[in-house]
């Protein structure tokens, strides 16, 4: 309880960098698994190769 | 926050992938090389009206790298033509696969971390290494069970089919697993076991006589292996990214408090 009215007076600004902080993460995180994972160009395609088949991304 | 979320994200990715190129490279990388001498040989020449029809009709929706492979008469595999980079058999190989796996290793945390913020877990090895376990679950055992882990060589239905039904999986997996897991009410419950049997309900995209030389106990094993490896991979993304949090969290505190 004590803790959760500390916390109050920085919660709209941590809430705020928070979901930021989500964004960032969640679109860079997909972006790098798209790339490593489906983009389509063959040259990714080939470099990721061993990958994909080891993660099971669709492949080929 | 994103400072630290970020770098946790990279020393978490780093560390597992660090780990799960090392397993690649000794429990799947050389059964890939062993299918690969199946591929090419009998596979295609097998299955070429097959080849040409699918190639026809997806030659406008699928990828120019897909739809040439599928050309009749061509090498087969994406890597067949000469044009076509691919990396030099040996060290190269083995380097583009650690560098991939390191990507994806990042690619994962920073997506974990993602969840982790959104759920309003403080990321601890505990809680990172459930997120993790729940991220194998949804990413890696879910798609599996309509799509198991495939060798090169072992033809299936058209990629941009079997990517949607694995993307639509693991959504569908994810959420499941958040109204279960979270949210903890009969209701939710029930609609997150419904939403993680549709899509096996709905069935994956399959073909239906897929002509394979490769031999079934080698891709028995390598199916087996793939969902091993991708276990270890996420429960360290899980494990030390919950480390990691904590490390740089006690570094920016000593910074503030200095």
């Amino acid at each position: 309880m004590t803790t959760a009215t500390l916390q109050t007076s920085a919660t709209t600004t941590r809430s705020a960098e928070g979901a930021r902080a989500l964004l960032v993460a969640a679109f860079l995180g997909l972006g790098l698994v798209f790339v490593v994972g489906f983009a389509p160009a063959t040259v990714l395609h080939n470099a990721a190769h061993d990958f994909r088949h080891a993660q099971n991304f669709p492949c080929h | 926050m994103i400072t630290r979320l970020l770098s946790a994200a990279l020393v978490a990715g780093f560390l597992a992938s660090v780990v799960a190129t090392g397993l690649q490279l000794a429990l799947t990388s050389p059964l890939i090389l062993q299918a690969e001498t199946y591929e090419g040989e009998g596979t295609h020449a097998l299955a070429p009206a097959l080849d040409a029809s699918s190639a026809v009709r997806l030659a406008s929706l699928i990828v120019p790298a897909h739809a040439h492979s599928h050309a009749p008469g061509e090498g087969g595999h994406d890597h067949g033509t000469a044009e076509e980079w691919q990396p030099a058999p040996g060290l190269q190989r083995i380097a583009f696969t650690g560098l991939a796996t390191l990507i994806g290793g990042v690619g994962y945390a920073l997506l974990l971390a993602a969840v982790m913020l959104a759920l309003r877990r403080e990321p601890t090895p505990r809680s990172g290494l459930a997120i993790g376990i729940a991220g194998f679950l949804a990413v890696a055992l879910a798609p599996a069970i309509g799509l198991p882990p495939e060798l090169p060589g072992m033809g299936g239905a058209p990629l941009l089919l079997r990517q949607s039904w694995w993307l639509m999986t693991v959504i569908a997996t994810g959420l499941g697993l958040y109204l279960i897991a979270v949210r903890r009410v009969p209701l939710t419950i029930l609609g997150g076991l419904v939403l993680i049997v549709a899509p096996h309900l709905a069935g994956a995209p399959q073909v239906a006589e897929a002509a394979s030389q490769v031999p079934p106990a080698l891709a028995a094993q390598f199916a087996a292996r793939s969902l091993a490896i991708g276990f270890v991979f996420w429960a360290l993304i899980g494990l030390a990214y919950g480390w990691a949090w904590g490390l740089f969290g006690r570094e920016a505190d000593a910074r503030s408090h200095a």
